[in-house]
């Protein structure tokens, strides 16, 4: 019973964020929600604001107004590495790894940091690092070069150092761009084992076959506005969210 | 391992050199060598390292003689005080100027250091208590002049290699990877949980400390400095040369590049008295074209001979 | 008084204005920092010496060789040198920049000595009043010629077909190589440009002020100031931190002394990368 009121937590609750660059208004006064262990999928055309908002949830830019409250506490003005040590962590869009590092290295860097109540030795780090590698099955590339890697892999090694961060959260924005059919099932297989280590999801993608499959709710952004929220099918047949985003290319990808 | 044995072995024939060189010009001239593997190493912590190029590193060794000169002359002080003094203050100026200066990145970051140095240098060239530009006189050792030579072998010698344990301990520890992955990848890190800011600011300032020792004891050998030798900009980029040539980002490449930077200059120099910096300027070329991932790299590189450096140029021409 | 030291500092303004505009085309363009500038203009200024002296040809005229040696000069230091470590870290340019300046000065100080020159010019001390202000003919005539420089390059840059080439490859390298520039040459004229530039300078100087081959180092690094208080990517830059930088200078040394023109222009230097790293004209954050 306890289980199920913990489902229903509120981890992070974001509510009338809004970033204006000059004249334009990138993130348009958006609230949301994400609850403990869910995965919430965020969708939008591009330049419908979806970075612009992981951006400023995850410090790298600063709100123009609005709140973000994680835990009980306000995250806004705090710096990045502030908000990744109280257990928010996130992807890039452009892959990021270190790559003049061994892919060991690439995770034991978010081993060593990370969650800050954790605080691991380097040895440590490395132990827990090396865990994570074979969980996501990078385990043979362990000493290769980050830069020598496959995009698939590059994407999936980008995945290991935010999960060895031991985060609450994940943002993943596009961990699924670029790769094929069989590596978007294996990305989805791994965020939803990611989901059963007890660590809350928001997933940026594109790919609607796999958000639809495991995501609980969706938002949509167009605009920087949000249009529409709910579950996932209730949400990608809201008429608004097709002509707005969707369309043709929606029914191409859906069938 | 091999860097233990590589590692002793250096402390070995360091010490015992003098016993064997009873040739004081030698020993002034290793004593050279071993003040530019100082600040070629300490220029490693940051811009090897860390990954943030300073053009303005010779700012710290300026205010490291600087230091001692005062302390010594001005206020009296005995040299092991003011040789620590001028570590600490080095230090203590490169965390307050990096704090601003080192949210700069690439380009400006480098131009903003040198900045630093020249408006330091001018500062000096002002105040009275520098004396000026008239320059400033250090009471002399106590000592034999053999003494004297061998002294400032020694105490050289154990800067340095309190340089390289000090580097080399941090490697392996946490200091060490954050600052790596702040070069590989600064954003990535800071969304880590690295606190990029301290992070940077720390290497900095060990990077000026050591850079202040070797001021300070430069300072104490000359018996007099002035504000254009000690903040010549010229000394920042024989020591970044000297640290590319040797390998950026390795622990004894900048001590190999110093010496075979130093060797080569003083062999050309003692036959082209008159042209002995215009070799500088060639020797900065060639080793950029040919090899700008320096000498470690040329020894682990599967490539060998003229194909090695044909490749680093096809890889970086347009 | 006022008046005399704020037209020494805008005519003094003018020249810097010239030397940056070299110097952030470079810059712009490929994205190198270029610390032998000053050595270039060293160079034009002894070319302007040598003529002057050897066969008595006037300064002001000697621009017509002095602007075409240097680009013949910049386009094979950028071609067969800076162009094999163009796509290294950055910092690797500007070192090799500096070995490049390095050799320069050296071999200038082998052949000319360390000896100070003067262009001693006829006309050098005729002047005239202006509201009870000095004003030499040749520093107003030297102004004028760096600002018709300055505008005969933005021609150049706007109108012709090269400076359109020029600009797209500033702006989308891959860009411009699809659309069949040839980006290596391009970087080589643009270098030659850039050093072109330095030589009109290096002319223009060498009228005014005495000439040594050292000189070239100073100039880097009031053309550093220069170039950062106007901010990059724009031909108004230059011209903007140049008057800004001569002014402030003038006034400055006016208060505090002569000695400290270095401490002025460096601490406004470091304030400015601090605060305002995109120059002046582009300071509000986003």
């Amino acid at each position: 019973m306890t289980n199920k009121m913990d489902n229903n937590k509120t981890l992070l609750r974001c509510s009338g964020l809004t970033k204006k660059f000059g004249g334009l208004t990138a993130v348009d006064n958006v609230s949301f929600e994400l609850k403990k262990d869910e995965i919430l999928g965020l969708i939008g055309p591009n330049g419908s604001g979806k970075t612009t908002l992981v951006n400023m949830i995850s410090g790298n830019i600063k709100p123009t107004g609005g709140d973000i409250v994680f835990k009980g506490r306000q995250l806004r003005g705090l710096k990045p590495y502030r908000i990744g040590r109280l257990g928010i962590a996130r992807t890039y869009q452009i892959v990021k790894p270190f790559p003049g590092m061994t892919v060991l290295e690439n995770v034991a860097v978010g081993a060593m940091n990370g969650k800050s109540e954790k605080n691991r030795s380097v040895k440590d780090a490395f132990t827990a690092a090396e865990e994570i590698i074979e969980f996501t099955g990078l385990i043979k590339y362990k000493n290769y070069m980050a830069d020598s890697l496959s995009i698939a892999s590059r994407k999936r090694l980008e995945m290991a150092k935010v999960v060895a961060m031991d985060p609450d959260i994940i943002f993943f924005d596009e961990v699924m761009a670029g790769l094929n059919h069989n590596e978007i099932d294996k990305a989805t297989e791994m965020i939803q084992k990611i989901r059963e280590k007890g660590i809350s999801i928001l997933i940026i993608e594109h790919v609607m076959r796999a958000i639809r499959l495991i995501s609980d709710r969706i938002f949509v952004l167009h605009h920087g506005s949000k249009i529409s929220q709910g579950p996932p099918d209730d949400v990608l047949n809201d008429k608004k969210v097709i002509s707005a985003y969707l369309g043709k290319r929606y029914k191409q990808l859906v069938k | 391992m091999r860097k233990n044995i590589f590692f002793i072995t250096l402390i070995i024939v360091s010490i015992a050199a003098p016993l064997f060189i009873s040739n004081n010009f030698i020993l002034r001239f290793a004593t050279d060598i071993l003040i530019f593997a100082i600040l070629a190493s300490a220029w490693n912590i940051i811009g090897g390292f860390t990954g943030y190029a300073s053009f303005g590193n010779v700012v710290f060794f300026g205010i490291g003689a600087y230091s001692t000169s005062v302390l010594m002359s001005v206020s009296g002080l005995g040299f092991v005080v003011s040789f620590l003094l001028s570590g600490i203050l080095a230090a203590f100026f490169a965390f307050i100027i990096g704090l601003p200066v080192l949210r700069l990145k690439g380009h400006y970051f480098a131009i903003a250091t040198l900045g630093v140095a020249e408006a330091v240098k001018a500062l000096v060239q002002n105040l009275d208590i520098t004396e000026g530009n008239s320059g400033i006189y250090l009471p002399p050792p106590d000592l034999s002049v053999d003494g004297i030579y061998n002294f400032f072998f020694y105490i050289s010698l154990v800067v340095l290699i309190l340089l390289l344990l000090t580097t080399r301990l941090i490697l392996k520890k946490k200091l060490g990877y954050n600052m790596i992955a702040i070069r590989e990848d600064e954003d990535s890190a800071n969304s880590m949980g690295v606190n990029t800011t301290m992070i940077k600011s720390i290497s900095f300032s060990l990077s000026g400390f050591f850079t202040g020792l070797a001021g300070s004891i430069y300072a104490y050998q000359q018996g007099f400095i002035k504000p254009e030798p000690v903040f010549n900009v010229l000394i920042t980029i024989k020591m970044i040369v000297m640290a590319v040539f040797g390998g950026l980002g390795s622990l004894f490449g900048p001590l190999i590049g110093s010496i075979t930077i130093e060797v080569i200059s003083e062999l050309l120099s003692s036959y082209f008295l008159m042209a002995h910096t215009l070799f500088l300027g060639i020797i900065i070329v060639l080793t950029i074209l040919f090899a700008p991932k320096g000498l470690i790299d040329v020894y682990g590189n599967k490539r060998s001979g003229l194909s090695y450096f044909l490749n680093n140029i096809k890889e970086h021409k347009v | 008084m006022t008046l005399q030291i704020l037209i020494n500092g805008i005519l003094k303004g003018g020249l810097y204005g010239l030397m940056a505009l070299g110097m952030s085309l470079i810059w712009g363009v490929m994205n190198i920092i270029n610390i032998a500038h000053g050595a270039f203009i060293m160079i034009g200024s002894y070319v302007t010496f040598f003529l002057f002296n050897s066969f008595g040809i006037d300064p002001f005229l000697s621009l017509v060789f002095s602007v075409p040696v240097l680009f013949f000069l910049g386009f094979i230091v950028q071609k067969h040198i800076i162009n094999m470590v163009i796509r290294a870290e950055i910092f690797i340019t500007l070192i090799l920049a500096f070995g490049i300046e390095i050799f320069i000065n050296n071999t200038a100080l082998l052949i000319f000595t360390a000896d100070v020159r003067k262009v001693k010019v006829a006309y050098g001390a005729s002047n005239f009043s202006f509201f009870g202000a000095t004003i030499p003919y040749v520093r107003l005539i030297a102004f004028g010629f760096a600002i018709l420089i300055t505008i005969f390059l933005f021609i150049l840059m706007s109108r012709t077909k090269l400076g359109r080439a020029i600009r797209a490859t500033s702006q989308d390298l891959e860009g411009a190589r699809l659309v069949g520039i040839k980006v290596s040459r391009i970087y080589a004229i643009t270098f030659g440009i850039g050093t072109a530039l330095a030589g009109a300078a290096g002319t223009l100087w060498a009228i005014i002020f005495p000439v040594t081959p050292t000189m070239g180092g100073g100039l880097t690094l009031k053309s550093f100031v220069v170039t950062i208080i106007g901010g990059l990517g724009t031909m108004l830059g230059p011209v903007i931190g140049g008057l800004t930088l001569g002014i402030i200078e003038a006034f400055g040394t006016n208060w505090f002394g002569t000695t400290f023109e270095s401490l002025i222009s460096f601490t406004i230097l470091v304030i400015i990368l601090i605060f305002m790293p995109k120059g002046i004209l582009k300071s509000k954050k986003e």
